[in-house]
C-alpha cells in the first residue's frame, strides 16, 4: 500500500486552509481600511490645499497648518504608505494646475512632507526603487537632483535607465538630445514615444541645435527616436537626415523615415517628389510596395519600379 | 497474483499522476505570484497618460463577430465605441445572421455600402456580401462587415482581411471591454525589448448579475447561481494563476478568443483563424508559435493579470456541458493537428514541456479522473478498498483544492479591487469548497462527452449558447 499514515496530512492541510482563509479575510480588511485612509489623506490635502492656494480674505497660507492637517490623518515618516500615497497626490495635483498656482505648489511641495522620500529612494540598492524616486523627482519639478539622475542614464536596468531619460527631458528639454549618442541600450518604442511626447510638452520651441549633436548616435533605436522628434515637431530643415536614413540596414529605422518622410509630405509637397527618386534604394520591397501605395492614395503620379 | 501486481501499478500510477499534478499547481502559485508584483512594478512606469495622445501609437482594430445577435447587437455596438484610444476602429462581422441584426445596424448607425473597399488581406473565407460604414460623422471609425455565414473563426478571418492596422484585437461582440483595455493590450507591443510579442492576452471576468449601463460595467456584482459562482472561482483559477504562471515562463498556450491581441502581419502569415476547429483560439496560439519557431525569432506570449473584458457565462448545466463538451473536443483537434510538436525537442521548450503538459494534465485529466472513478467502483466491487484509507485521501484531495481555491480568491482579492467585501469572499469560497462535488463530476462528464464524440466522429459543431443578456442598471 502506497499511503501511509494520510491523518497527519490531513490536520496540516486542513491548519493551512484555515490560515489561507484567515489571510484572504485580512487582506481584503486590509485593503478596504487601506482605501479609507486614502480617501481621508485625499479630502484633507484637497481642502488644504485650495486653503493655501485660496486664502480666506485676512488669512495667511500657512505651510505649518497643511503639514498639521497631514500628520493628523497619518502622513508621518513612520507611515512610509501613506507618504507614498501622498506623493501620488502631490504629482497629480501638480499636473492638473498651471501659471502661479504651480509655482506656489512647488514652494509648498519644499515644505510639507514627504519627508526627502524622493530623493532617499535614489540611495537604495534596489533600482526598481531609484526608479520610483526618479519619477517622483521629476513629477514633482524637483530639478535641484539632475546630476545624481543623469548618472543612470544609460544603466542595465530598463526602468531605472527609462526614468533617468525621462527626467533628463523634463528637466533640459531639447537640450537633454545631446545625451543620445551615449545612449548605448535598447530604447522601446513606448520609451521613445515618452520622450517625444515629453519633449512637446516641455518645450514646444525646437532647437535643432541640439538635435544635430543628437545626429552622431549609432543607436538604431536612437535614430529612430530622432526621426520620430522630427515628425513630432515637423522639422522640414531635417528631411536630409530623414532620407539618409531610408536605406539603414535596420527596418524599423526605414519604417519610422517612411513614415515621418509621408506625414512631412503634407507640408511640403516637394518630400513625396525627391521620396519617389529615391524610392529605388530602399532595401525592402514591402516598404517599396507601402511607400508607393501611400503616395498613390495622396494621388501622386508614380512611376514603374522595380519591385 | 498478476491481478494484485496490476493494482499495485494502478495504485502507484493513480498517486503520481495526482501528486505530479498538485505539484505543478503549487509551482503555479508561486510563478503566479512572481508574474503579478512583476507587471505591478512594470505598471507603475507605464501610465498611458503621458502617451495616449501620441501620434505614434500603432493603430487597433477590434474584431467583433456577431450572430443572430439582434436583441443586443446595438448596445454592444455602441459600447464598444465607446473604448479610449486614440487610433481604433471597430469591424462587425456580421456572420450571416437569420435576425435582424443587420438591418438594425442600417438603420442605427445610418450605414451606407462601401464600393470601392477592397480587403487588403488575402486569407480565404466565405463570401463577403457587403462592406459598410457609417454615414454619421462620430461613427467614422465603425465598419459593418456583412457576409455568408461561415462561423466564428471565418468572420474574424474576414475582419483581418479588412482590417488596416497592426494591431488585431479580437473579441466577441457581446463582450464588455473597460474603457481603457485597448491601451494596456497595446502597451506589451511598444515595451518589446528582446522578443517580439506574438500575443497578448487580458483576464476575462464573468459579468451575471452585475449592473450595466450604456455598455459600461456599473456595478460588479456575483451571479446569482452557484454555477455561476463556481464559474467565477475557477476563472480567478485560470487566468491568476494559470496563465499568470505559464506567461511568466513564456509557455502561454492560450489567449483566450473573446480578449485577444495580435499582429496584424503574423496573422496573415499563418492563414489566420483555422475556420475547420472549434477550439480556434487555442489551435491559433499553438500554430502561431510553432511559426515563430520555425523563423527562429525570439517571441513571447503575454498575459495582462487584469480583468479587462466581461463576458456572460452559461447559467445553467445544460450550455455548461454543450460549452465544455466544446472545449474538449477544440483541445482533442488541437492537440491532433499538431501531434508532430509534442515531445519534439526542435520546438524547444514547447515541444518538450508545454504541450506535454497540455497532454497529460489538460487533455488527460478527465480521463485519468474517469478511470480513477471505473477503478474505485471495480475495487470496492472486489473488495480490494480500504474505506478509511480512501477517505483520507479523499480528504487530502479535496483539502488541497480548496486550498488553490483559496489562494486564488486570495490573490485577487489581495491584488483587485473587485470581490472584495466579506459578503463576496465568503459566497465565493463556499461556491469553490462545493466544486468538487457540485461542478467537477459534471465538468469531467462534458469533457468525456466531447472526447467519446471525437472517437466516435458525431459531428456536433457550436452547439447553442443562449444568453440572457446582462441586468441594465436603473
Amino acid at each position: 500500500m502506497p499511503f501511509g499514515n494520510l491523518e497527519f496530512f490531513i490536520k496540516i492541510f486542513l491548519l493551512f486552509l484555515v490560515a489561507n482563509i484567515l489571510l484572504t479575510l485580512c487582506a481584503a480588511q486590509w485593503r478596504r481600511s487601506k482605501n479609507r485612509r486614502k480617501k481621508l489623506i485625499e479630502a484633507v490635502f484637497a481642502d488644504k490645499i485650495s486653503d493655501f492656494l485660496y486664502p480666506q480674505t485676512g488669512k495667511k497660507p500657512s505651510f505649518i497648518d497643511v503639514q498639521r492637517a497631514l500628520r493628523k490623518v497619518g502622513v508621518r515618516e513612520e507611515r512610509p504608505e501613506n507618504v507614498q500615497f501622498l506623493i501620488q497626490l502631490m504629482i497629480r495635483t501638480q499636473q492638473a494646475l498651471g501659471g502661479s498656482n504651480r509655482i506656489q505648489l512647488k514652494r509648498l511641495y519644499g515644505q510639507i512632507p514627504p519627508y526627502r522620500a524622493s530623493i532617499d529612494k535614489l540611495r537604495k540598492r534596489d533600482p526598481f526603487q531609484k526608479a520610483l524616486g526618479i519619477k517622483e523627482i521629476y513629477e514633482m519639478d524637483q530639478n535641484q537632483y539632475i546630476k545624481q539622475i543623469a548618472a543612470y542614464r544609460d544603466h542595465k536596468n530598463i526602468y531605472l535607465r527609462r526614468e533617468a531619460q525621462i527626467a533628463l527631458v523634463s528637466f533640459l528639454g531639447w537640450d537633454s538630445l545631446r545625451f543620445l549618442p551615449y545612449l548605448s541600450r535598447k530604447i522601446s518604442l513606448w520609451q521613445q514615444i515618452k520622450i517625444v511626447e515629453k519633449l512637446h510638452d516641455v518645450c514646444r520651441e525646437p532647437k535643432v541645435e541640439y538635435l544635430h549633436l543628437a545626429y552622431k548616435t549609432k543607436n538604431p533605436d536612437a535614430i529612430e527616436l530622432i526621426i520620430r522628434i522630427i515628425k513630432k515637431f515637423y522639422l522640414l530643415s531635417e528631411v536630409d537626415y530623414v532620407f539618409l536614413n531610408l536605406k539603414h540596414p535596420s527596418y524599423e529605422v526605414r519604417k519610422a523615415a517612411i513614415y515621418c518622410l509621408l506625414s512631412l509630405k503634407v507640408r511640403d509637397g516637394a518630400i513625396a517628389e525627391r521620396l519617389v527618386r529615391v524610392m529605388d534604394g530602399i532595401p525592402s520591397k514591402i516598404q517599396r510596395k507601402q511607400v508607393l501605395k501611400y503616395l498613390a492614395k495622396g494621388g501622386h503620379t508614380i512611376p514603374t519600379l522595380s519591385l | 497474483m498478476e491481478v494484485f501486481i496490476l493494482k499495485n501499478i494502478a495504485d502507484h500510477f493513480f498517486l503520481f499522476y495526482g501528486a505530479s499534478l498538485v505539484s505543478v499547481y503549487f509551482l503555479g502559485i508561486i510563478f503566479a505570484n512572481i508574474g503579478i508584483i512583476k507587471s505591478k512594478r512594470r505598471n507603475t512606469f507605464l501610465s498611458s497618460r503621458g502617451v495616449i495622445s501620441a501620434s505614434d501609437l500603432p493603430h487597433v482594430s477590434l474584431i467583433a463577430p456577431a450572430y443572430n445577435e439582434g436583441l443586443t447587437i446595438i448596445d454592444n455596438v455602441l459600447s464598444l465605441l465607446l473604448l479610449k484610444y486614440p487610433y481604433y476602429e471597430l469591424i462587425v462581422v456580421n456572420d450571416g445572421s437569420d435576425d435582424d441584426s443587420l438591418e438594425k445596424l442600417i438603420k442605427r448607425f445610418k450605414l451606407v455600402p462601401v464600393k470601392n473597399e477592397m480587403p487588403r488581406g488575402s486569407i480565404r473565407t466565405a463570401t463577403v456580401r457587403n462592406i459598410y460604414k457609417s454615414s454619421l460623422a462620430h461613427y467614422k471609425n465603425l465598419t459593418i462587415v456583412d457576409k455568408e455565414n461561415g462561423g466564428r473563426s471565418d468572420a474574424v478571418n474576414v475582419g483581418i482581411n479588412i482590417a488596416g492596422s497592426e494591431l488585431i484585437l479580437c473579441t466577441d461582440a457581446d463582450c464588455i471591454i473597460e474603457e481603457t483595455a485597448i491601451i494596456k493590450m497595446v502597451t506589451p507591443f511598444l515595451e518589446v525589448e528582446q522578443r517580439e510579442v506574438v500575443a497578448c492576452g487580458g483576464g476575462i471576468g464573468i459579468a451575471n448579475g452585475s449592473h450595466i449601463k450604456n455598455g459600461v460595467l456599473r456595478k460588479l456584482n456575483l451571479p446569482p447561481n452557484l454555477l455561476g459562482k463556481v464559474q467565477v472561482v475557477e476563472y480567478m483559477r485560470a487566468f491568476l494563476l494559470g496563465r499568470m504562471a505559464w506567461g511568466e515562463v513564456n509557455g502561454l498556450m492560450l489567449v483566450s478568443g473573446a480578449f485577444g491581441m495580435y499582429p496584424r502581419q503574423r496573422l496573415m502569415e499563418i492563414g489566420g483563424f483555422d475556420p475547420n476547429t472549434i477550439g480556434e483560439d487555442l489551435e491559433l496560439c499553438v500554430r502561431l508559435r510553432r511559426h515563430m519557431e520555425k523563423l527562429k525569432v525570439p517571441y513571447k506570449v503575454v498575459y495582462l493579470p487584469l480583468t479587462l473584458c466581461w463576458t456572460e457565462a452559461p447559467d445553467n448545466y445544460n450550455i455548461f456541458v454543450k460549452q465544455r463538451d466544446r472545449w474538449a473536443r477544440g483541445l482533442w483537434e488541437t492537440l491532433k493537428t499538431h501531434t508532430k510538436l509534442i515531445g519534439n525537442p526542435r520546438f524547444r521548450a514547447m515541444g518538450t514541456v508545454f504541450l506535454p503538459y497540455w497532454v497529460v494534465f489538460e487533455f488527460g485529466a478527465p480521463i485519468i479522473e474517469f478511470v480513477g472513478l471505473v477503478y474505485l467502483a471495480l475495487s470496492a466491487f472486489m473488495g480490494w478498498v480500504n474505506w478509511k484509507v480512501a477517505l483520507e485521501l479523499f480528504a487530502v484531495v479535496y483539502l488541497l483544492g480548496c486550498i488553490m481555491s483559496t489562494a486564488a480568491v486570495f490573490m485577487y482579492v489581495n491584488n483587485f479591487n473587485q470581490y472584495n467585501n466579506f459578503k463576496h469572499i465568503f459566497k465565493l469560497l463556499l461556491a469553490a469548497y462545493l466544486e468538487p462535488f457540485v461542478f467537477h463530476p459534471v465538468l469531467v462528464y462534458a469533457s468525456i462527452k466531447g472526447y467519446l464524440k471525437m472517437v466516435f466522429n458525431i459531428q456536433s459543431g457550436w452547439g447553442k449558447m443562449t444568453r440572457k443578456g446582462f441586468v441594465t442598471a436603473p
